[in-house]
């Protein structure tokens, strides 16, 4: 067997740490059902600096040090793997998720102390790994869904492993081996709605895998069938991501059973579905999953109390079922389905609106239109639901007139909320038609651009063709205070002679705008 | 002190990291926090580890 260390990264430093790392959570589970030895430092929920990684480290003799995590964590990631080369050097480093899925070659060379990197989803190429290192085997020149080295440290992208079909096969996430007392727990309550800042005992589940949509700014983790390996001019192989979907969720019965297990375990009063967007598996499911979910949570007894007939909110502590929040959609929601989630205790629904403008939604591809945004809002709140609207500004198309149809809906709807900026992370289609941009703005220096990622809520790479970072930080604090006086006027003065586009697009050979799916296991 | 490390076995050496140290830098995380939410105006704050600044005076005054 092998002895493994997985150290979850700092994200989101500003904030207090609120989730569970979920993918590192399943991978030691599946680590330690086959036999493997297992520790966890979860370096975001402790916040105790650099200065501990070594004593982590040396606390035992490794066989793998494995890290991972979202192109956000990549500063930490860069840090924590030099430290512990230089202080474990002969442990395996390994690194997965986000980070690396969406540029593998770039991440080998600019973290050379990396050994192996998992692409794409690892539920089945991380046991394989483990196992091949647990029998002193370190030659991954046939292992699917790796980038490993050869003999010069040169990196090689092996083919793409195909993703799972069946997800009811995955075990429960290691959660016990987290701090939930210590930290989780303490940072349970969120402001998203009444019910959800009086709950003290949350943990996040994921339901699904992916999103039918096509998002200009999003992507999928190698893990939706958006991604394929292919050679490049060079020869040489690279990530190429995708329109192609394969959708994939787990049966109502394993999502009850597992909130079961976590009442019966932790006593949680509140559950947060990560899914990427819970109305498009609906949709995929022609309305029968959440349908499902909603019935089997009431007759499991996990209805909160609120919601019962006749029922009241139960004392701090006492409550027997189980609130849950999630994400939406403007044009995939239904009445019907709003209502039934609200019964089964759902608080509030994050809709990605991100504008009312109807040209900026129309080249967005996310499969709504100004007034379907406008009307969510109401749809949702009329059930009891709290909507969550994110709002975005600086986007290709951005201009005045956009602003203002997105300040107007925000005013008109009640709406108070400080826009995140357009952000290209590497993976989505944004980053592969601004990267040239990109690079421009960053001095050709693309490795800091992505260490200045963060949660779009401060301004990194202008995407927009109209605006600069400067306008943007102006227009982000207009939208905050609805202010359209100060909009008309910016755009009565405003004037840029001589200046060209900031950000201008173009083609990628990372991305095809096309519906070709990657590989899923059992396809001919 | 905490459990940094959970797992499904015992680890070699023990971590020491005493939580007294954490007191003080969490009230000043805290307290910086708060004090760079409420910006604005009159209120600023300044970091003190982030102050790079030499005294152009000598050591006698001049």
């Amino acid at each position: 067997m092998a002895k493994i260390l997985f150290v979850n990264p700092v994200v989101r430093e500003e904030d207090v740490p609120r989730h569970i790392p979920y993918g590192i959570a399943l991978l030691a589970a599946i680590a330690m059902n086959n036999g493997h030895l297992v520790q966890i430092y979860d370096a975001n929920a402790w916040r105790k600096g650099f200065g501990v990684l070594p004593d982590v480290y040396l606390a035992d003799d490794w066989d793998v040090i494995a890290i991972g995590g979202l192109t956000t964590t990549y500063s930490f990631i860069k840090e924590a793997c030099r430290i512990a080369k230089e202080v474990a050097p002969d442990a395996f480093l390994v690194a997965g998720g986000g980070f690396l899925t969406s540029m593998p070659q770039d991440i080998m060379e600019w973290i050379p102390q990396i050994d192996l990197g998992i692409v794409g989803e690892a539920f089945v190429t991380w046991p394989e790994v483990l196992e091949k290192i647990d029998n002193k085997d370190t030659d991954f020149s046939a292992t699917l869904g790796v980038i490993c080295r050869d003999g010069d440290g040169k990196p090689i992208l092996n083919n793409t492993r195909p993703i799972i079909r069946d997800l009811n096969t995955l075990p429960a996430p290691a959660w016990d081996l987290f701090p939930l007392e210590e930290v989780y727990f303490k940072n349970s309550a969120s402001l998203f709605s009444e019910d959800a800042y009086r709950i003290k005992r949350r943990i996040d589940i994921n339901a699904s895998y992916g999103c039918s949509l096509i998002c200009r700014y999003c992507w999928h983790l190698g893990t939706t069938g958006d991604m394929l390996i292919e050679k490049d001019s060079n020869g040489n192989n690279d990530v190429v991501f995708t329109y192609g979907r394969n959708i994939r969720y787990h049966s109502p019965d394993y999502i009850i059973d597992m909130v079961k297990e976590l009442k019966k375990n932790f006593n949680i009063d509140f559950v947060n579905f990560l899914d990427e967007n819970l109305m498009t598996m609906d949709a995929s499911s022609k309305r029968t999953w959440l349908k499902e979910i909603c019935e089997k949570w009431i007759a499991a007894g996990l209805q909160p109390s609120s919601r019962r007939p006749g029922g009241k909110a139960a004392a701090p502590g006492e409550e027997p079922g189980v609130y849950w929040s999630g994400t939406s959609h403007a044009s995939l929601h239904r009445p019907e389905i709003l209502k039934l989630m609200y019964e089964a205790g759902c608080t509030h629904l994050v809709y990605g609106l991100e504008s009312f403008d109807p040209g900026i939604l129309k080249n967005l591809g996310k499969g709504t239109t100004a007034q379907k945004n406008i009307d969510s809002v109401g749809e949702c709140m009329r059930s009891g639901i709290m909507p969550i609207p994110n709002i975005i500004i600086g986007f290709p198309e951005e201009d005045f007139q956009s602003v203002r149809n997105t300040i107007n809906a925000l005013i008109k709807l009640g709406i108070h909320a400080r826009p995140h900026f357009a952000t290209a992370y590497p993976g989505s289609e944004w980053y592969y038609t601004y990267k040239e941009s990109i690079k421009e703005q960053y001095d050709g220096d693309l490795e800091r651009y992505v260490a200045d990622l963060g949660d779009a809520t401060k301004i990194t790479a202008v995407i927009s063709h109209n605006f600069t970072g400067l306008e943007l930080l102006g227009l982000q604090e207009i939208v905050a205070q609805r202010n359209l006086r100060v909009l008309d006027q910016a755009e009565k003065y405003w004037g840029r002679p001589g200046v060209t586009n900031v950000a201008a697009p173009q083609e990628s050979f990372n991305f095809r705008r096309k519906k070709i799916d990657g590989p899923i296991d059992g396809s001919k | 002190m905490s459990e940094l490390m959970k797992g499904n076995f015992e680890v070699k050496r023990k971590l020491d990291v005493p939580d007294v140290s954490d007191d003080s830098a969490d009230f000043k995380n805290e307290f910086k926090k708060k004090a760079l939410e409420s910006i604005g105006g009159s209120m600023v704050f300044v970091e003190r580890e982030m102050l790079f600044w030499e005294s152009t005076e000598s050591a006698d005054g001049e």
